[in-house]
């Protein structure tokens, strides 16, 4: 079943489509760092972190992350997630593949499986092409990140990783952001299960996201007391991995919070589709 | 056509829940604060600050600022993304068509509405919410702290008259409308194209995130001034409130509101005009 499913959804335009474009943005990116000139200095994130982009390669991979995980990559995890079983019912083909002797279940497990691995390569492959395109560019040399939050004026806390180091902190960074888009893969893969337009899958999956960050108390004063119960508000505390001694608070929260999240939405995609009158 | 138009309009419930929620909206935000935290300056757009809770004035200006990020982009989307695409939806479209009336003039009218209703979202939140504030704290000057200009030494502060606060509120209004003229423009051109509301809506409402996604990239400060919807160009009402007014931003936000607006209500307009209207 799994196989099969995952050789259907590699021969779909639409998944080559969503990677596509993610390393597409990659590339961008790495060449609008590289007009920028040599000498400047991009600010990443809350802490921040003041990365000069042209003196190492891994710096394009954290910009990257920084900059797709708040839409980008939801949209591309809402499209893959949404598209799964709502695509299958707007194109009249769910009855047809339920006709076969294979239950429910199995059927839903085998679409949940590729979903979530294709969900997980788009995320990988932010990482992936933004570190070889971003070593071709700018060189396989250390990275120096600069700690903003602690630094003043007069001093300057700095933080020196070499290759193997950025890497292994890159690759925990990365496997996080994974983690924190399970909230939203699961939130588009339950209303893939319940209506019959891929369109309002993925709309609701973003719109998640969209409504977890609405709902701060940076825009809304008063919200405050949501801040830690919304599904994706925290996704960003990888940039701590790049700190020197790395800040993990709150990591350990958000994680169980998205286990959370991915087990009642997916409970109830369960619960829907093994008992829904499928008529498309 | 238009008077047509607005009687329906007016009679959808659809229109009142959405200003109903805009105005429920502001007054939660303007309560809240209120109730919470009385003394504590609110940090308004990039630059300016208002001490909260000592005129009338500055709930209505907190609540434009939390407001435009999501909840403006959303109303306006509603209104300008719904009209053609529910009539669609409907079938009732191609009998409105069958009318001896030119198509434009049907899309016209239907525009016009959706863009009373549209600053209408924004009035009411804004009426609502000062009402509130006039009625906790009273029709008094306004003092905006400059943070742009505050240094250790010197603190930047301007004190507008309340007419001049309700003038200076007036100008942000008629801003914050503008910048949203880009989306305005994108739902409407999805209401014609397709046949469901929910997509032209969800659309519009993706042209701001996604515009707003693609400013926060780092890399590519370049594009920032030319995207539809930019965190300095719809915050740049901010400016109405120094002294002296920093009206530069505005400017320019407004040109590019007004490409974007007339390149996609043409694209409207040519589609519409054009298209085989099936249902």
């Amino acid at each position: 079943m799994i196989g099969v499913e995952w050789t259907k959804q590699w021969k779909r335009p639409r998944t080559l489509v969503t990677l596509g474009v993610l390393v597409g943005f990659t590339v961008v990116l790495t060449i609008a760092l590289a007009a920028t000139g040599p000498s400047h200095t991009e600010r990443v994130g809350d802490i921040p972190l003041l990365i000069v982009p042209a003196r190492s390669g891994f710096s394009v991979p954290v910009i990257a992350l920084a900059s797709t995980m708040k839409f980008f990559l939801p949209l591309a995890v809402a499209v893959l997630a949404g598209e799964c079983v709502a695509g299958e019912a707007s194109s009249g083909a769910l009855r047809y593949a339920l006709a076969r002797s294979v239950s429910r279940s199995r059927y839903l497990l085998a679409k949940l499986v590729v979903a979530l691995a294709l969900a997980g390569t788009a995320v990988v492959i932010v990482s992936l092409s933004s570190v070889a395109v971003g070593a071709l560019a700018f060189g396989w040399h250390p990275l120096t990140a600069i700690d903003g939050s602690a630094s003043s004026v007069v001093h300057v806390v700095a933080t020196r990783f070499g290759p193997g180091a950025a890497l292994a902190r890159l690759g925990v960074g990365t496997a996080y952001v994974a983690a924190g888009m399970t909230s939203v893969f699961a939130f588009a893969f339950l209303l893939s299960t319940l209506t019959t337009r891929p369109f309002v899958a993925v709309a609701g999956g973003v719109g998640l996201t969209i409504v977890s960050r609405v709902l701060n108390a940076d825009y809304l004063p008063g919200v405050a007391v949501l801040n830690p119960y919304m599904p994706n508000n925290d996704v960003d505390l990888w940039q701590h991995f790049f700190q020197n001694p790395v800040q993990t608070d709150g990591m350990v929260h958000f994680l169980v919070l998205q286990i959370v999240y991915v087990a009642v939405f997916l409970s109830a995609a369960w619960w829907s589709f093994l008992r829904r009158d499928i008529l498309t | 056509m238009i008077a047509i138009e607005l009687t329906r309009q007016v009679r959808r419930a659809r229109g009142w829940v959405t200003l109903a929620v805009m105005a429920g909206l502001a007054l939660v935000v303007a309560s809240v604060i209120a109730l919470t935290r009385p003394t504590v300056p609110e940090r308004l757009g990039d630059w300016g600050s208002v001490v909260t809770n000592t005129t009338g004035f500055t709930a209505p200006l907190i609540v434009v600022n939390a407001l435009l990020l999501f909840f403006f982009p959303l109303a306006v989307a509603i209104f300008a993304g719904e009209p053609v695409a529910a009539e669609a939806e409907w079938g009732s479209l191609r009998y409105l068509l069958a009318r001896p009336v030119a198509r434009w003039r049907v899309l016209a009218s239907k525009t016009a509405v959706a863009a009373i209703f549209s600053v209408a979202a924004i009035v009411v939140a804004v009426v609502a919410s000062m009402a509130l504030g006039l009625a906790a704290y009273g029709y008094r000057p306004l003092t905006v702290l400059d943070l742009q200009h505050t240094t250790p030494f010197h603190v930047a502060a301007a004190t507008f008259s309340a007419p001049a606060a309700l003038a200076g509120l007036g100008l942000t209004v008629a801003f914050v409308a503008a910048t949203l003229a880009s989306t305005f423009a994108f739902s409407l051109f999805l209401s014609t194209i397709t046949i469901r509301p929910f997509s032209a809506v969800a659309g519009g409402v993706g042209l701001s995130l996604f515009s707003r996604a693609l400013d926060n990239v780092p890399g590519l400060h370049a594009l920032s001034g030319w995207l539809p919807v930019t965190d300095a160009g719809t915050t740049a009402w901010t400016g109405f409130f120094t002294v002296p007014a920093q009206v530069g931003a505005v400017g320019h936000a407004l040109v590019v509101q007004g490409v974007y607006a007339a390149v996609l209500l043409g694209a409207a307009f040519l589609w519409f005009t054009r298209a085989d209207v099936l249902a």
